[in-house]
């Protein structure tokens, strides 16, 4: 998916689209996930300070989260279309920070957007590297409702591997044997 | 007064170290195909084939599911017997190792800082630090929050600052 590491440029903002929360949807994943009665109740979230209804912080960010991988499947089609070979998006290791900044409530539209502020080889995973995402979202006033740092793994495309490695790799891939040598790590 | 927080406990009421024991939750192959088609489309979060040629090894949570769940556990434990007012943000979450279908995950909330908000009387300051563990105790996920918690009287000064 998306481009390959080599190609990512930093510090340009990539829009990730929005998203309007409807109280029954608001309602729906604070009943799975975060059932806080300012969440869950229009009548309950009164007696709160947010004087009423609001959208779990988490519900906002992965809705965001699900707003970044529309965009990098887009752009993994944009690229086919021209002819390219897409890139290849790995699992994230973990957040630095992420700040709630503001409440959302049932009727506000979320925009979301993606800056890659840094990129790095990986240390510990040849063949991939680390980007540093800067996830921002604002509501239709443009208030900021929350800004996450995430890291992500992305694969290199120039990447040959050391002899040594595509020595153990071929190794491991030997039925018994590959067994042998990973269950010693 | 809050009459849904009324007979909770408040920010007076927490103790530094207090540790919280969360309850356990079992993550099914259902549960992991429903939320990434929801929140986080990964193939190696859908399918079985791409995720064992992912860097996953298998069909494991979407690491947002795998925190979704764990504030599941939080508000059960914690956070709907305090007078809890809202989460401000979350530093150096961690997702250590992938939770697998089938994995059940635990884990501790424990108490690091306590604070009074300085320029809202009405409010303290949570910070709490998780720990999250699969069946084998592996650590799964680690993160710290803060959160927002309801003082039971707002005017009192704290200690340390009367002159």
């Amino acid at each position: 998916m998306t481009r390959w590491f080599e190609d990512i440029t930093l510090d340009e903002a990539f829009p990730l689209g929005s998203h309007t929360f409807t109280e029954a949807e608001i309602i729906a994943f604070a009943r799975a996930y975060d059932p806080q009665y300012f969440h869950l109740s229009e009548a309950d979230a009164a007696h709160s300070h947010f004087g009423g209804l609001i959208a779990s912080g988490w519900h906002t960010v992965v809705v965001g989260q699900r707003r970044m991988v529309d965009a990098l499947e887009a752009e993994e089609q944009r690229l086919r279309g021209l002819g390219q070979q897409p890139g290849v998006s790995g699992p994230s290791p973990g957040i630095n920070h992420m700040e709630f900044k503001a409440p959302v409530r049932p009727g506000d539209t979320v925009t979301y957007s993606l800056i890659v502020s840094a990129k790095r080889p990986s240390n510990s995973l040849p063949g991939w590297g680390i980007l540093t995402n800067q996830i921002s979202a604002v509501n239709q006033r443009g208030e900021p409702v929350y800004h996450a740092e995430l890291i992500a793994f992305s694969k290199l495309r120039d990447f040959r591997m050391p002899v040594r490695l595509r020595l153990l790799e071929a190794l491991t891939n030997i039925p018994g044997l590959g067994k042998l040598l990973t269950q010693r790590r | 007064m809050n009459p849904i927080t009324a007979d909770r406990r408040h920010f007076e009421d927490l103790a530094l170290g207090e540790v919280v024991q969360l309850g356990r939750i079992t993550v099914t192959r259902e549960m992991i195909v429903s939320f990434a088609r929801e929140f986080d489309p990964f193939p190696f979060h859908l399918d079985e084939a791409a995720a064992k040629k992912s860097l996953l090894g298998g069909l494991a949570s979407s690491g947002w599911q795998t925190a979704a769940l764990t504030l599941r556990l939080l508000t059960d434990a914690f956070f709907n017997r305090i007078a809890a007012a809202g989460g401000l943000g979350v530093s150096d979450l961690k997702w250590k190792r992938p939770v697998m279908k089938n994995d059940t995950i635990t884990g501790t909330a424990r108490i690091v800082e306590l604070r009074r908000s300085r320029h809202h009387p009405q409010w303290g300051v949570l910070t709490m630090e998780l720990d999250i563990r699969n069946q084998n105790d592996q650590p799964v996920m680690a993160m710290r929050f803060a959160n927002l918690v309801e003082t039971r009287e707002p005017d009192a000064t704290e200690p340390g600052l009367s002159p």
